[in-house]
């Protein structure tokens, strides 16, 4: 039979265990009990009413040879009493997409239109459990057809006194290539573009607390610098004399968005969670975004979530629509990403997480796919699915 | 099926009753069931109120013996078989002891002498509770004796309760005092329960889990209560044969089929010492203990295998 598995990976043992037994001053001796002592333990369970325990009639030959092995798994601290933890996981997303950027003109099917997503990542953390304090780092990556990153996490959390509340301070950085696909049409020769970087510097501070037992708040505020490629390099941009460019952005950008999230558990069975998020840049783009998930627990292992997202942007201030930019402006995108908009994302997301694993394989804990539909006001439709599957060593 | 749980200040400590029920309401009938049932008992082992049969016997001491309940003698007399067992280590007249000498908020800077320290204890001796089968009484030989169960109490009214929840039906649960745990049948999803043993050193995280049914354990150990002199940790429990704190030993986990035997046999083992403690739980059948001493060494029976 499978024994408890558990979650992490054992860094360094705490206990050293010994086989040798050190010699007692307690006053006490190692003494052999009779035989009618032995006995008397044993009807001492039944005293109790306690049978099922009892074989009865055994004598001191047999007494070992009926216990059964007890299995006792530990769990690793280090010296100082730190937990570690390493959790590696793989994700992976499949989106299809109606009218997605559409690279070359003749084809049908384009790469971006429907594109797989695979995200490994590593983290690890130590825990300090008597201080309410951890410390985490991690790195991870994400593939896609046209795009290649690598990102490192590094994270403190504090809980407070009561441990009712949770500080994080955590710092992020993405190292990213994009490959320049240039529109067909700009392509001279064998042009391939090359790739160019673009990297991410994020700095975010959060605070939860459970305010009672039903009930959970967090804040979150972030600041997010990027440098370098921000434009996407196969988004065309018409100008007012008909002639077609490339699209052309700043190389820097800071983005703060800040955001509140509330968890109220409605029993034990539907927890209501509301998410809004305002977000400003110095391109002069301002959004909310607001969200309503509740997740269902129809058993403690299956739960079944639907969701929906309002989101709503201003434009910004690079934007003009088909035909609008003039040669004169240096930075000009018609990418409707960067519109005015309005959007709405629904959908439901099933979780599968069984006390002893999937397919019976206690590494493989979790199962997530999520399926949904986005509607947005710039004429775009979407219908997204991703699967998330969590290993646990 | 789903199970529900229930904490309560009972004893003067938290009682969890874990049930596997059809329903909340059926849980909270079982509940008050529990609750009732731990009261009942508390009115017998209770030194605090003049009328239990505990402070009954007590205010006898050296003067008369005192009829008891079967329930209560029956106890007892468990008591003194484990006293016997244990050498002396396991005493319920330990409450005679000379509380005077030890204050145990970390403030003491030396011990006591060897002769003060034995003259604290001499009250203490479970061969002068007398027993007589067939009248049911109980007599403390020396005046100012004192029977305490501090040591059993908290496991047998775990499995007290459990009797109490078994007969009115419930095939699976836990109940919990305090640690002293004894849990029957299986989780709803047909897997033993899972109890995590308490780490030593950091009072709300487990050093290691198990998975049992129809089991019971204890954990005794010197989380909290201690004081250091010297640079040496000293429990709170004290040596019944020489009236000085044990020493070198952080903590003990008995696995037994009964939380009275558990929760009776973890401080004794702690007394007794790793080699003698360990020796005698070797023998008694489906009992296993792990000690941890001061270095964080841990020691164990041979049933119990580390994973």
């Amino acid at each position: 039979m499978k024994k408890i598995v558990i979650s992490g990976l054992a860094l360094l043992a705490f206990f050293k265990i010994q086989a040798q037994t050190p010699k007692d001053s307690t006053g006490y001796k190692p003494t052999k009990l009779k035989i009618e002592e032995v006995n008397l333990v044993s009807s001492y369970y039944r005293q109790n009413g306690d049978n099922a325990s009892v074989t009865g009639g055994i004598g001191s030959q047999k007494l070992t040879d009926i216990a059964n092995v007890i299995d006792v798994t530990l769990v690793k601290y280090g010296k100082t009493g730190k937990k570690h933890t390493l959790d590696v996981e793989i994700g992976v997303d499949h989106y299809t997409s109606a009218s997605s950027d559409r690279v070359d003109l003749q084809a049908n099917t384009s790469a971006s239109s429907s594109d797989i997503r695979v995200y490994p990542s590593l983290l690890y953390t130590a825990e300090q459990i008597d201080k309410g304090r951890s410390f985490a780092i991690g790195v991870g990556s994400s593939t896609e057809y046209d795009y290649q990153s690598f990102n490192g996490t590094a994270a403190f959390i504090q809980k407070t006194k009561d441990r009712n509340g949770e500080f994080t301070a955590r710092f992020q950085a993405f190292l990213d290539q994009v490959k320049i696909i240039k529109p067909i049409e700009l392509r001279q020769g064998q042009d391939d573009g090359g790739t160019e970087a673009r990297n991410t510097f994020a700095g975010s501070l959060s605070y939860a607390q459970a305010i009672n037992k039903n009930l959970q708040v967090s804040l979150t505020a972030d600041y997010v610098q990027q440098t370098g490629y921000l434009s996407l390099p196969f988004h065309r941009v018409y100008l007012n004399d008909g002639t077609v460019s490339q699209e052309n952005l700043p190389d820097t950008r800071t983005k703060i968005p800040i955001g509140g999230r509330l968890s109220y558990f409605l029993g034990d069975h539907l927890i209501v969670r509301a998410f809004y998020r305002f977000y400003t840049d110095d391109w002069d783009m301002q959004s909310h975004t607001a969200e309503l998930e509740l997740p269902v627990k129809i058993t403690p292992f299956f739960s079944l979530t639907p969701f929906y997202r309002y989101y709503d942007q201003t434009r910004i201030k690079y934007f003009k629509a088909y035909g609008e930019h003039t040669a004169a402006e240096q930075y000009r995108t018609s990418n409707y990403d960067l519109s005015p908009f309005h959007s709405n994302f629904y959908g439901i997301g099933v979780r599968m997480a069984p006390e002893n694993g999937l397919f019976g394989n206690p590494h493989w804990a979790m199962l997530e796919f999520r399926v949904g539909h986005y509607d947005r006001s710039t004429d775009l439709n979407a219908n997204i699915a991703s699967v998330n599957l969590k290993y646990k060593v | 099926m789903e199970t529900f749980t229930h904490s309560e200040k009972l004893m003067g400590n938290m009682f969890t009753f874990s049930m596997v029920t059809a329903s909340e309401a059926a849980f909270k009938e079982l509940v008050a069931a529990a609750v009732a049932e731990v009261k009942r008992i508390e009115k017998i082992l209770t030194t605090y109120s003049e009328t239990s049969e505990t402070a009954q016997i007590n205010a006898q001491a050296g003067i008369a013996a005192v009829c008891v309940s079967d329930e209560t003698f029956d106890l007892i007399q468990r008591s003194l078989f484990l006293s016997e067992i244990t050498q002396g280590a396991f005493d319920i007249t330990y409450g005679g002891i000379d509380k005077s000498l030890w204050n145990f908020d970390r403030t003491m800077t030396s011990l006591p002498s060897p002769e003060k320290a034995l003259q604290s204890v001499h009250l203490v001796n479970y061969k002068n509770v007398i027993l007589n089968e067939s009248e049911k009484t109980v007599f403390l030989k020396e005046k100012g004796m004192r029977l305490g169960f501090g040591g059993i109490g908290k496991g047998f009214a775990a499995e007290k309760v459990k009797l109490v929840l078994q007969k009115a039906g419930v095939t699976d649960g836990i109940v919990n005092a305090s640690g002293d745990l004894c849990a029957w049948g299986t989780q709803p999803n047909g897997n033993p329960w899972t109890v995590g043993i308490a780490h030593p050193d950091l009072r709300d995280a487990p050093f290691s889990y198990l998975s049992i049914s129809n089991r019971a354990i204890a954990t005794s150990g010197t989380y909290e209560k201690f004081i250091t002199i010297n640079g040496k940790r000293y429990s709170h429990t004290i040596n019944p044969k020489t009236g000085l704190p044990v020493q070198g030993i952080k903590s003990v986990t008995i696995i037994a089929p009964n939380a009275e035997l558990a929760d009776a046999l973890a401080t004794p083992v702690s007394v007794m010492g790793i080699k003698s403690g360990l020796y005698l739980i070797e023998q008694i059948p489906e009992v296993h203990a792990i000690v941890i001493d001061d270095q964080n060494n841990l020691f164990k029976t041979s049933q119990i295998q580390l994973k």
